[in-house]
């Protein structure tokens, strides 16, 4: 059945797929006919050629499906078969029950098809046989399972729940923790998630109790804590303090008491045990044995270990120890009486190993007296031989001491003499070389006063003659300076030759040439003659270049072109100032008829100032003409400014070489 | 060549510089060869005057000549009147 249901959903849901718009429209015209609902789905998948038009399918169903309800059921088979060939899903012969079924299993599957039209369309099985359900018959387990699983689910939302409330709200959390089982786990766990998202780093502290972990359980003792008891008289024993205070006086009393006794007892037997034997260790252990000995008197004394003699012995004490455990033994199984003799024969076999000790004793310290002395005599002997021959050492090693030390001593008296010897003859080789040296000195002393001596009288003889050569040789001194001093006036006379010669060659040069002549070669001689006479380079700079580039006229000359000069000045004579072409013209025709003048006339005017001039001219004053022409005004002085110039430069020449001539003369006055 | 070379400076020299004898001389000249010169030309342009525009008359002539000698004339004067004085050429002349 399951698997029936299976397949017709697998067809289903591939019918689902392809053709989703068919049950939208497809139903409509169906509804009618429910039976046929699970058809459909085999019929799309069936014949897929279907675009079946409303129209027709009412049609068709009217035809086919409608008159024939029971036929209805065939088809059904047929399909399911045909759909079960198709899928090739083998199948197991199908049980009676579901044989029988079938019709009613075919009308099940209407209310299984998980579409929710399928459902809708359920209702009404119109032509099926009425569905007996399944379920009714499972419900009875069911339900225990659905009201278990209901409370599961239940209590797993209200664990949840309560877990998230508890984690929202503090109150419900303690709550919840306190009441609900695991429900403090549960919580825990999801706060330390929390706890864990928040601080990935950090180690993790669960906030629950140690003791709820089950970790560092304290279990505090009944007892633990502070009692109502004094305990201060008992401080010197320590240990036993808190335990009953019976046992203090346990020795006194030889109480049959059982298991306090063994604590109380080693107190008493230590002291004991200090008393007679502090040095040995495992007594102490054996001394409760032997304080028990009188606790099983009656059935057999132990052996007191203590008053026994010669109980110092170890092996003694050994013996007594194993014998003692041994009737201890025997005590508390209270089987005294069985061995009784044992107990007694050991007890006497034990005296009687104390006495062979003893024995054994007392002869070996005898012998161990005898060897003593023996070796006392032996070392005796041996030292007497020790001392003799340490003498006989000592005193061949002096003897060789001795040799040895003499020959030392000689050894370094030859030395100490070799060197003082050694010592002697350098001492005396340096002393005699210092005499050497001294004799040297002195010789060396002499010979140099001597040669000063006689030095100093060469010196003075030869001073003698040495003065008189050097006065003649001042006197010749003397005489050079003064030929020297003659030279100079000589020179100096030469000098002043030259000058006058130079300026007599000037003179000459001028006064000679009828016309005028440069005479620059002149004044350069006379200026290297006068060489830096300052008088003479002053009157040759007065000269003007002009004047002795191109020469000066001579006197004649001068008073001919004065003559010239003059006839032009008369033309020009009666002219006023500013004077015009007419007052020119006038002048010229009136000074054609105007009367000469003679000798030294007075007055500023032209005529007389030329006539003047002339005169002074003839009579050969250049400088007074010159400056009686110089006067003149306005034209008449404009037309002699040449005249009156070449006069100025032959004045100027003629003062330069008068005074060259005079320094000329002064120096070779100077001179005498 | 020596002698060329000895009478050069004398020769150059002198020509550069009238005689200051000679200066009243040679303005006489100049005003006279100017007055020659502008009366002539005066004169002639009179004369063309006449012939092309006044009929042969005699006056224009005249007053062409009186106007050249007139301005030769006007010169000269000029000339004599401010010769006495010293040249100013070269000299910067400050006015108020």
């Amino acid at each position: 059945m399951l698997r029936t249901s299976l397949v017709r959903s697998r067809a289903i849901s591939k019918g689902a797929i392809a053709p989703v718009h068919r049950p939208q429209w497809l139903p409509a015209p169906r509804q009618p006919f429910p039976a046929v609902v699970g058809q459909r789905y085999y019929a799309d998948v069936k014949k897929p050629d279907g675009i079946i038009l409303p129209g027709s399918q009412s049609a068709k169903a009217d035809t086919e499906d409608i008159p024939s309800p029971p036929i209805t059921v065939d088809p059904r088979s047929n399909v399911e078969k045909e759909t079960i060939q198709a899928d090739n899903i083998p199948l197991t012969p199908p049980k009676p029950e579901d044989v029988t079924t079938k019709p009613l299993a075919s009308s099940a599957p209407t209310p299984l098809p998980p579409m929710g039209t399928g459902t809708a369309t359920v209702a009404p099985p119109a032509g099926g046989a009425p569905p007996p359900p399944p379920p009714a018959p499972k419900k009875k387990p069911r339900r225990f399972r659905q009201f278990l699983l209901t409370m599961m689910v239940l209590s797993a939302l209200g664990y949840a729940g309560g877990v998230y409330y508890s984690l929202v709200s503090d109150n419900f959390h303690d709550f919840f923790t306190e009441y609900v089982p695991f429900g403090e786990d549960a919580v825990g766990y999801f706060e330390e998630r929390e706890f864990r998202k928040r601080f990935p780093g950090k180690e993790i502290q669960t906030k629950l109790h140690e003791q709820v972990r089950g970790e560092h359980k304290v279990t505090i003792p009944s007892r633990a804590g502070m009692s109502w008891k004094v305990a201060d008289k008992d401080e010197k024993k320590g240990s036993d303090l808190g335990s009953k205070g019976a046992h203090v006086s346990a020795v006194e009393p030889p109480k049959p008491a059982s298991p306090d006794a063994h604590a109380s007892k080693p107190e008493p037997a230590k002291p004991g045990a200090k008393e007679s034997t502090p040095e040995l260790r495992p007594e102490s252990k054996p001394t409760p044995q032997a304080a028990e000995a009188p606790k099983p008197a009656p059935p057999a004394a132990l052996i007191d270990n203590i008053n026994i003699e010669s109980a110092t012995e170890p092996v003694v004490q050994d013996v007594v120890k194993i014998i003692n455990t041994l009737i201890t033994t025997i005590n508390a199984d209270n089987a005294g009486g069985k061995y009784a003799n044992a107990v007694s024969s050991a007890k006497d076999q034990l005296q009687k190993v104390i006495n062979d000790i003893n024995t054994l004793k007392s002869t070996t310290s005898a012998d161990a007296e005898k060897k003593i002395k023996n070796a006392h005599m032996e070392f005796d002997e041996a030292a007497k031989e020790l001392a003799r021959r340490m003498q006989n050492e000592m005193d061949s090693q002096e003897a060789q001491w001795r040799k040895e030390y003499e020959e030392e001593r000689t050894k370094l008296s030859d030395a100490y003499k070799s060197k003082l010897e050694s010592e002697i003859a350098a001492t005396k080789d340096v002393y005699e070389a210092t005499l050497k040296n001294q004799l040297l000195e002195k010789e060396i002393e002499l010979q140099r006063q001597f040669a000063e001596t006689v030095r100093s009288r060469v010196e003075s003889e030869r001073g003698g003659r040495l003065g008189k050569l050097e006065n003649l040789t001042e006197g010749v001194k003397e005489l050079e300076d003064l030929t020297q001093k003659w030279n100079s006036v000589l020179q100096a006379n030469l000098k002043t030759q030259h000058l006058l010669v130079a300026v007599e060659a000037v003179k000459a040069k001028l006064e000679t040439s009828p016309i005028p002549k440069p005479f620059v070669e002149e004044l350069a001689a006379l200026k290297e003659v006068a060489q830096d006479d300052a008088v003479v380079n002053a009157a040759i700079a007065s000269i003007q270049p002009q004047a002795y580039q191109l020469g000066i006229p001579t006197s004649s000359q001068l008073i001919d072109r004065f003559r010239r000069v003059a006839a032009e000045v008369r033309k020009a004579a009666l002219l006023p100032e500013n004077a015009g072409v007419v007052s020119h013209v006038a002048s010229q025709l009136l000074s054609k008829v105007m009367f000469k003048k003679n000798g030294l006339p007075v007055g500023d005017d032209v005529e007389s100032v030329l006539t003047r001039a002339e005169i002074l001219l003839e009579e050969g004053g250049l400088e007074e003409a010159a400056r009686e022409v110089n006067a003149l005004q306005g034209w008449a002085g404009v037309l002699a400014r040449d005249w009156v110039g070449e006069v100025r430069r032959v004045c100027e020449v003629k003062q330069a070489l008068d005074v060259i001539s005079a320094e000329a003369r002064l120096q070779s006055l100077l001179v005498e | 060549m020596a002698d060329s070379v000895a009478t050069p400076p004398a020769s150059v020299i002198k020509p550069s510089r009238p005689m200051s004898e000679a200066l009243l001389n040679d303005k006489w000249d100049r005003c006279l060869s100017s007055m020659l010169i502008r009366s002539a030309i005066g004169g002639g342009f009179g004369i063309m005057f006449t012939f092309i525009l006044f009929r042969r008359r005699a006056w224009p002539v005249v007053l062409g000549t009186g106007i050249g000698l007139g301005r030769a004339i006007e010169e000269c004067d000029n000339s004599f009147k401010n010769a006495t004085a010293p040249s100013k050429d070269g000299l910067r002349v400050l006015r108020p």
